[in-house]
């Protein structure tokens, strides 16, 4: 399909917007209406009663219920300031929430826009010239990506505490170093995917700028980057909530307490030693999890297109 | 649907609006831009020049001249001629996917024929340094000597007093005379002062740990008084000598020779010295795969389970989400819009926290889906349960996914194809099984594909829900939910065999055959390799 | 064209010979000695003032840094070197590990500092196969015990009592429960201990030399084996159940829905501050004397104190000051734990840690061995797949399948 047959289906879908809404009767769709509200009712089961068990004073698992039974917004204010309760002695357990999630954040910002920027650049070079090596290259690219960098854990983490050793910068415990090891693994699927993309950008724009006396980088940044924004923002995207969500990687990387990202601070929150706070947990995961659901309910619709494109979300 | 064909949708609908992005981004590229591109380079040169600093200071020639090379071939390429315009474009993602992909596969590829693992961490040199250390032996009757170290005639000496006979001494390299009663003052901090030295305090004492730890006063026969703090001393007795000749070491009391084995360590029969030494070891590991029982036996059960899982996710979710996508695709329903999105808040939110919540939700006795349904379902403390929670959970959080992509797929076929089959006297089953259904499932099966290989290495889906457990009986490292890739995790990083880095190393090998074959098929269905062109 | 390149050549080369400058000087700083050492939350602020004034009067300083108690063993091997710690707070049950990765320092004691203290706690921190050295210097003393609601039951004196009791009270009221052990899904084979050892069950026997020995595997011994259906009688009637975590177990005591509660002097403070009248024994006999796992912990100094040119002084913190009476008493007070230093704990008193020390008696160290490492999963797991309730593995099948597992990760 051609940028032209999208133009179609645009138009087409807009008329269809425009055409008048036909009369349903509940008989036609009641079981559309019936589906629905199951499908509604399990999406919306575990976010109700982790909403219930943030708002109620009860602290375990077992306490929690449709309505929390003992309502408070203690959970919030526990897990906000560092002050979770630990049930095996006076103090309470080691918690740097807002951190976690201040150093989620930063990691998986900085590893959207440069994964985005690097593999733009490369993309656009295997898309726009014809030079030696193209092929051995992208087929290098291609092959590279299929190894998971999942499964180099060991490697990764070797490398990075005896060149940390050295570098202390990227060695362990550093939130640079997390950050050029996920580039390194993000890069190939990213740049492969932008790259099938500006193939469908005409050439003839390049070729009209080029006339104009653009140099290549003035092409790039002028006219294909701002062309590609939406595709950007996708991937973008797609490679900011994989960020997020990586957990094997950050577990061997980061290893002090203060230095942790939100998956594995969390995580430590339903293994024993935290004796299962479930109230303040289920309050750090609403605050986690909203400004994420809400950034991807807003962007959506660019996302589908992204998806189509065969990137899964994690 | 090509796979790019939503993208450029997308692309053309910015079109129009790109305008201003598209002067503030060409801004950047007249001379601010090379005032920019000239920023970087000095930042990236500077590093280096930084780094090799650095590397030249610990004599680490190698990687040095790596660097050098690197940083020369990036400033070439970037001051350089036209004709590297394509490297331009390359050099910052290749250096990254070099650095942090290519080599971790060479470096798990070297690891795989070594023995590192716990035990064996250090090199040969420093094990046996470490042995000669531990190889001493304190006094039975844990007899010390108060120490002071202090100068004379610019050598290092120790003034010591034995604690039990407070005799004194002062001791260097060649060994121990004695001093003249009362000559020595000391208190419970070491010795306070030594009549005719001058005592070494406070920074002096302490940047001297170094050689300090190194020194010895020679006595009778192998032994030798040595410092054991700033202020204390004690005369060790060698238990081994290293007979560098041999390349072994001699125990002294029995005679008995500890040789190096080849396996990165000193043995004697079934003793073996500790610490030893990381070294090549051939297909040590990858033999232990083929025989070992604990790894061999439940790795055909784990690769049988991962594909199981990855099916029936995809297979459960696409149907589900299609079924949905059929329900809610109907032009005037009411509610329409709410329905979706509230179907689509388990896509949204960020899984780790979803999964987290979910075993929470699931706990057989104080969770929330036994006691609201009045269940005794032992959802992660059976075996089979326990497999049965990972599909329906990860079916939980896919199932939005496939909504999303059947509901773009059922918008895109022409009515006009279905209105022909209505026409032609189709009932509405046989036009959804014949028209509809090849339809969507030509436009979606590359996600299926994609979604296959995603779910075959999900490890958050199994690790966050269930830990790869339960254990099954007899099979320590392997739990019953494990798929490859958490079952490779355990055994690098979280078994009780310990961080056996060699032999996980060799297991990523293999997996790492089995994950690039499916990513091998699914690309190609997915055309992706006609793009290469 | 040119002109420019030029331009930028030797604004690049300018920016590189400033940075390696820039390099040369940070480097050349001095900095002051000072030792690093790793703590747990719980004693960190006792431990800073410890070390304070030991570095005071030495004229050094030092950083104490919070490392979570678990972790300390593995990480000091994973941490880079220059955030490495020179001393660590230790369980006597690393040693081994540690030792055999050359990650701790051995430790020299004169005569009078080993009198300080009793001779197990020593042997606890000594490893090594072929020379045998010490490597830790013990500060506190632990063990778990059965804790009784003596306003709820009896005090039993036979493990018969204590059977009909728990589940008499279980049955008093929905969702009571017998005896209050942890397990958990990845299981426990510490709080489980008593029970074990109480049937017959030993972890490694130990050689001619008194040396473990992990050729010999006590987990499925033919004595064990024979009493091993008591389990699932056990499991049958309910009195222990491997579904009970920490907190449920603690929860369930405390609000009166277990009368029995197996665990240690880390949750004195919990039980001082409950109001229930308790008492803490022993566990009774079962057929054998149900003994619990002894745990010692101490200091280390790790070998990158010896990197860091720290050595002598680390080793002046932990033999010359850590082993005090003073020092020990100190620790003591604040982190609930018996102090190992022998005139330190005839001056201490605490009614609970007493009572809990009491309960220690005939108690077996936990073996300091790194084949340890494979013994604890295998074990709480079989402890798990034959305590679950319905569905229950039989035990001894459950025991000897984590047996072969353990011997075959032993190899």
């Amino acid at each position: 399909m051609s940028a032209l047959a999208a133009a179609v289906e645009r138009v087409r879908s807009r008329e269809r917007a425009r055409a008048p809404r036909p009369n349903l009767t509940i008989k036609d769709t009641w079981w559309r209406h019936l589906v629905g509200i199951v499908a509604v009712l399990v999406s919306l089961f575990p976010v109700w009663f982790t909403v219930s068990a943030a708002f109620n004073r009860d602290n375990s698992i077992s306490g929690t219920s449709f309505w929390p039974a003992h309502p408070t917004t203690q959970n919030f204010t526990q897990i906000l300031t560092n002050t979770v309760p630990d049930p095996a002695s006076t103090s309470y357990v080691e918690s740097h929430f807002l951190r976690w999630f201040a150093n989620t954040l930063l990691i998986a910002v900085i590893t959207a826009v440069l994964t985005v920027l690097l593999g733009a650049l490369t993309a656009y070079a295997f898309s726009r010239f014809r030079f030696k090596g193209r092929r051995i290259g992208m087929t290098f690219l291609l092959l590279v990506q299929m190894f998971p960098q999942l499964l180099m854990v060991v490697a990764i983490y070797l490398i990075v505490l005896n060149v940390g050793g050295i570098f202390h910068f990227i060695g362990l415990n550093s939130y640079s170093g997390l950050v050029v090891v996920y580039l390194g693994g993000a890069l190939g699927v990213n740049a492969w995917l932008l790259y099938g993309f500006f193939n469908t950008i005409p050439t003839e724009l390049d070729e009209s700028a080029r006339v104009d006396g653009a140099t290549p980088a003035q092409i790039f940044w002028g006219v294909v980057l701002p062309l590609a924004l939406p595709v950007l923002i996708v991937v973008g995207l797609i490679s900011f909530v994989s960020t997020l969500n990586e957990f094997v990687i950050a577990s061997a990387i980061l290893r002090t307490q203060g230095h942790l990202t939100l998956p594995l601070g969390m995580h430590q929150f339903i293994d024993q030693q935290y004796g299962q706070r479930w109230g303040p947990f289920a309050a750090g995961s609403l605050i986690a999890a909203v400004p994420a659901a809400v950034l991807f309910m807003s962007l959506q619709k660019w996302l589908v297109g992204g998806l189509t494109q065969g990137a899964v979300k994690g | 649907m090509s796979s790019t064909a939503a993208a450029s949708t997308a692309a053309a609908g910015a079109i129009p609006k790109g305008a201003l992005g598209t002067r503030a981004i060409s801004a950047f590229s007249g001379t601010a831009g090379r005032v920019m591109k000239i920023a970087l380079l000095s930042f990236s040169n500077a590093l280096a020049a930084w780094a090799a600093y650095v590397l030249a200071d610990r004599q680490d020639w190698i990687p040095l001249a790596v660097l050098a090379a690197v940083t020369v071939a990036i400033d070439v390429v970037y001051l350089g001629p036209r004709r590297s315009l394509p490297a331009k474009f390359m050099i910052p993602a290749g250096l990254f996917m070099i650095a942090f992909q290519v080599v971790p596969i060479v470096y798990t590829v070297d690891v795989a024929f070594t023995n590192y693992s716990i035990g064996h961490i250090a090199s040969k040199a420093a094990a046996i340094e470490q042995i000669k250390v531990t190889s001493l032996q304190p006094p039975a009757n844990g007899e010390q000597y108060t120490m002071g170290v202090a100068r004379s005639g610019g050598r290092l000496v120790l003034i010591l007093q034995d604690q039990t006979t407070h005799k004194n001494f002062v001791g260097d390299g060649s060994g121990l005379k004695p001093l003249p009663p009362g000559s020595v003052k000391t208190n419970a901090l070491g010795v306070v002062s030594a009549q005719g030295y001058t005592l070494l305090k406070g920074a002096d004492l302490f940047s001297l740990d170094k050689t300090l730890s190194t020194f010895a006063v020679p006595t009778t026969g192998d032994k030798a008084i040595r410092p054991l703090t700033i202020s204390s001393a004690v005369e060790m007795t060698p238990t081994l000598r290293y007979d560098r000749k041999r390349d072994a070491f001699v125990r002294i009391t029995d005679g008995k020779l500890f040789h190096d084995d080849g396996k990165g360590e000193f043995v004697a029969g079934n003793e073996a010295l500790e610490p030893g030494w990381k070294t090549t070891v051939g297909f040590q590991n990858f033999s232990s795969i083929l025989h070992d029982p604990l790894v061999r036996g439940p790795f055909l059960k784990i690769f049988a389970w991962t594909i199981v899982f990855a099916t029936s996710v995809v297979f459960l979710s696409f149907f589900t989400g299609l079924l949905l996508a059929i329900a809610l695709d109907k032009r005037g329903l009411r509610f329409q819009r709410t329905y979706r999105s509230l179907i689509l808040i388990p896509w949204a939110m960020p899984g780790f926290i979803s999964l987290m919540i979910w075993a929470g939700l699931l706990n057989d006795d104080f969770g929330v889906v036994n006691r609201m349904f009045h269940l005794n379902v032992p959802w992660l403390f059976d075996a089979n349960w326990a497999k049965v929670s990972c599909v329906l959970v990860s079916f939980w959080l896919t199932v939005p996914y496939f909504f999303l992509v059947s509901m773009g797929a059922l918008q895109s076929i022409p009515a006009e194809l279905t209105e022909a089959a209505r026409v032609d006297g189709g009932s509405p089953p046989q036009i959804f099984r014949r028209v509809t259904l090849p339809l969507v499932l030509v436009a979606t099966s590359p996600l299926l594909i994609a979604s296959f290989a995603f779910n075959f290495n999900n490890f958050n889906n199994i690790y966050l829900l269930t830990g790869g457990g339960p254990t099954q009986s007899g099979q320590p490292i392997a739990g019953s939910t494990d798929i490859l890739i958490s079952y490779t995790y355990k055994l690098a990083l979280a078994t009780g065999k310990g961080q056996d880095y060699g032999l996980a190393s060799a297991v990523s090998i293999i997996i790492f055959f089995i994950v690039a074959t499916i990513s091998a098929v699914s690309f190609s269905r997915t055309k992706a390799l006609e793009n290469l062109n | 064209m040119k002109t420019k390149r030029s331009v930028a050549l030797l604004a690049v080369l300018a920016l590189a010979i400033l940075a390696a400058t820039a390099a040369g000087t940070v480097r050349a700083a001095s900095k002051a000695t000072t030792i690093t050492i790793w703590a747990d939350q719980d004693r960190k602020a006792a431990v800073t003032q410890l070390a304070q004034t030991w570095a005071a009067s030495r004229g050094v300083t030092v950083n104490v840094v919070v490392h979570d108690f678990g972790s300390i063993r593995d990480d000091v091997g994973t941490v880079a070197a220059a955030d490495a710690p020179d001393v660590i707070m230790a369980a006597h049950d690393w040693t081994g590990q540690l030792a055999a990765n050359g990650l701790v320092e051995p430790i020299v004691l004169s005569a009078a500092q080993k009198k300080q203290f009793p001779t197990y706690t020593l042997n606890a921190f000594s490893y090594g196969t072929a020379i045998k050295r010490l490597y830790g210097v013990p500060t506190q003393i632990e063990n778990i015990g059965l804790v009784v609601n003596t306003s709820l039951v009896k005090i039993p004196t036979t493990f018969a009592q204590l059977e009909s009791e728990a589940l008499a009270y279980k049955k008093k009221k929905a969702g009571n429960i017998a005896i209050a052990v942890q397990q958990g899904t990845n299981g426990d084979a510490y709080h489980m201990y008593p029970f074990f050892s109480g049937l017959g069950g030993y972890i490694f026997g130990t050689n001619k030399a008194g040396n473990l020995d992990a050729s010999d595997i006590g987990v499925a011994n033919p004595k064990f084996l024979k009493n091993a259906k008591l389990i699932d009688k056990w499991n049958k009637e309910g009195l222990i159940n491997s579904k009970l975590d920490y907190s449920t177990s603690q929860n369930a005591f405390l609000t009166k829905k277990a009368a029995f509660w197996i665990t240690g002097p880390w949750n004195s403070d919990t039980l001082k501050k409950s109001g229930l009248k308790f008492k803490i024994i022993q566990m009774p006999k079962i057929v054998y004397p149900s003994v619990p796992f002894l745990g010692v912990q101490g200091f280390m100094v790790t070998k990158y104190a010896a990197d860091h040119g720290v050595l002598s002084v680390a080793q002046d913190f932990v033999t010359n000051y850590m082993s005090t009476a003073a020092a020990q008493t100190a620790l003591a007070n604040v982190a609930g734990r018996w102090p190992a230093n022998l005139s330190a704990g005839k001056g201490f008193s605490d009614p609970v840690l007493a009572q809990f020390g009491k309960a220690s008696a005939g108690g077996v160290p936990m073996p300091n061995i790194p084949q340890m490492n494979n013994v604890w999963t295998d074990l709480g797991q079989a402890w798990v797949r034959s305590t679950k309730g319905a569905g229950a593995e039989k035990a001894s099948a459950s025991f000897k399948a984590a047996s072969r597992a353990i011997a075959d990760k032993i190899g």
